[in-house]
């Protein structure tokens, strides 16, 4: 079906650079990775490693300066929504939609009668936890509920692939792990590829089927990590112990050398 | 209910002081609301100043006609500066200067370059409403937040569904808000207008009240043109709430 064996997200050598006032940065450098259907894959490193920026090209919003990255075959022109889904770490809800109309944004700009996106979205807010929140407005929600809200606007348009971009980074730490297993949960009814974009050794670890290691800027994929155990996940597991020290050691060179 | 007593208060106590004062005065500079009563009929049952409904129709004529050009302008380059990172940098900052002059200088040339009909006026109230409704735009564009675009972007949308999906309800607020200034500072210029220099509309009936020292007609038309004034901005104010429901 795709040239790169079957990989549903190919990234081929892709570069980024950019003009800031202080001069050229460059964000990302050679980056090439491949996603199956179905997996669960994590992008972690330190801050300014790009990781943000290739999760933007995968969602068209970032164009490569080199390389190209290919989506089910096809090159990423832009944001095509019928196949990617993106949350954003700010879950960027519109401040005049309750959180049902939030839910149903992604179905309004693809034109799906009011009738059946209000059904759909009202579906969803069940699942997510928002039952009985589906009237109320951002502002009135916890940081939790409007992240909650931002990945059901994202499951709303059903596409196959859901890019995240650190989507707990702003929640502490109890919050966060809650989220995590609830994520868990929805990942593997829904079936969906993910690409999630994380600071934590703990999500990443927790969550992924993949885990790919990210240097500092300018960014390239310093190592990949399959993850094999079954899930729900034990951390105390010694297995889970010495992966931890291992994904720590990669990572703990590259914040080093982001800090110098 | 309180407030309304507390209007009706303020009301009753100046319309007291009013009395008095004015018939301690020479009546030819100042007339008590007693003498107004009787002047308000006669304009009203048009024995006064026939031309009334003609002058207030001409008027109102041309708070529409400079609204409606303010409006299309004001949007128009507001968004235009907005949308421009270059064009708001440079010529923003101009505009806000320009709207801290008072506007009144400027009237002689247009009355010069206009002439003395409607044009002139049509003018001044377009050159008032102007300026606050191009800001409000101006800074109701800065109000966008970029990461909702953004976002709105990742969900296919386009350049218009943004406008349109995005960027109005944003601003609605800041944007109603000139809206209404705009208005009311359109009636303004009119009104000035006419009353420094014109051949009709309700500012040159006022003119020909007061110079002929008609003070008891003077202070009627002032009310007619108080009540229109009034009626506007209530109307821009209930649009400006329904706005302000909507967008929350």
């Amino acid at each position: 079906m795709t040239a790169a064996g079957g990989a549903l997200i190919a990234i081929e050598s892709v570069a980024k650079r950019y003009v800031t006032s202080s001069g050229p940065v460059d964000a990302l450098d050679n980056v090439s990775l491949s996603v199956a259907e179905g997996e669960f894959c994590t992008l972690i490193g330190p801050s300014g490693c790009g990781k943000s920026t290739l999760l933007g090209m995968l969602g068209g919003l970032v164009s490569p300066d080199r390389g190209r990255l290919l989506v089910a075959g096809g090159p990423v022109t832009g944001p095509d929504p019928r196949r990617v889904a993106t949350v954003f770490q700010d879950a960027g809800l519109f401040p005049w939609r309750t959180a049902l109309e939030n839910v149903e944004f992604g179905l309004e700009l693809q034109g799906v009668p009011a009738e059946r996106r209000r059904r759909r979205a009202g579906e969803l807010l069940g699942p997510l936890g928002l039952g009985g929140f589906a009237e109320r407005y951002p502002r009135e929600l916890s940081g939790g509920m409007k992240q909650r809200v931002a990945i059901g606007r994202a499951l709303a348009i059903d596409a196959k692939i859901l890019l995240m971009d650190e989507p707990f980074g702003a929640l502490d730490e109890q919050t966060r792990v809650l989220m995590g297993e609830w994520l868990l949960d929805i990942w593997r009814r829904t079936r969906k590829t993910v690409i999630f974009v994380t600071h934590s050794l703990h999500e990443a670890l927790f969550l992924s089927t993949r885990v790919a290691v990210m240097t500092a800027r300018p960014g390239r994929i310093k190592s990949v990590l399959e993850l094999t155990m079954e899930y729900p996940r034990s951390m105390e597991s010694p297995e889970m112990v010495a992966l931890r020290a291992k994904l720590w050691s990669e990572m703990r060179e590259e914040s080093l050398r982001a800090m110098q | 209910m309180k407030v309304a007593l507390l209007r009706l208060g303020l009301l009753a106590a100046l319309l007291a002081v009013w009395e008095l004062a004015g018939r301690a005065a020479n009546p030819l500079l100042a007339v008590p609301p007693s003498a107004v009563v009787p002047a308000l009929r006669d304009l009203l049952l048009l024995r006064s100043y026939p031309r009334l409904p003609a002058s207030l129709w001409l008027t109102v004529r041309e708070i529409g006609v400079a609204y409606a050009l303010a409006v299309a302008a004001g949007l128009g380059c507001g968004f235009a500066l907005g949308m421009n990172r270059l064009l708001g940098r440079a010529w923003g900052p101009m505009i806000a200067a320009l709207y801290a002059v008072p506007a009144v200088v400027w009237y002689p040339s247009l009355m010069l370059f206009f002439g003395l009909d409607a044009a002139s006026k049509i003018a001044f109230g377009f050159l008032l409403g102007f300026f606050p409704i191009t800001l409000a735009v101006l800074a109701g564009v800065r109000q966008v937040n970029p990461h909702l675009v953004l976002v709105a972007r990742a969900y296919g949308a386009g350049v218009v569904v943004v406008f349109f999906r995005v960027m109005l309800p944003s601003m609605l607020f800041t944007l109603v808000g000139g809206l209404r200034t705009g208005l009311a500072l359109s009636v303004i210029g009119v009104v000035v207008g006419e009353i420094l220099g014109s051949k009709d509309g309700m500012g040159a009936l006022i003119n020909h009240a007061y110079g002929l020292l008609r003070t008891g007609d003077y202070v009627a038309l002032v009310l007619v043109t108080l009540l229109l004034v009034v009626g506007s901005d209530v109307l821009a104010s209930g649009l400006e709430r329904r706005a302000r429901r909507w967008s929350e």
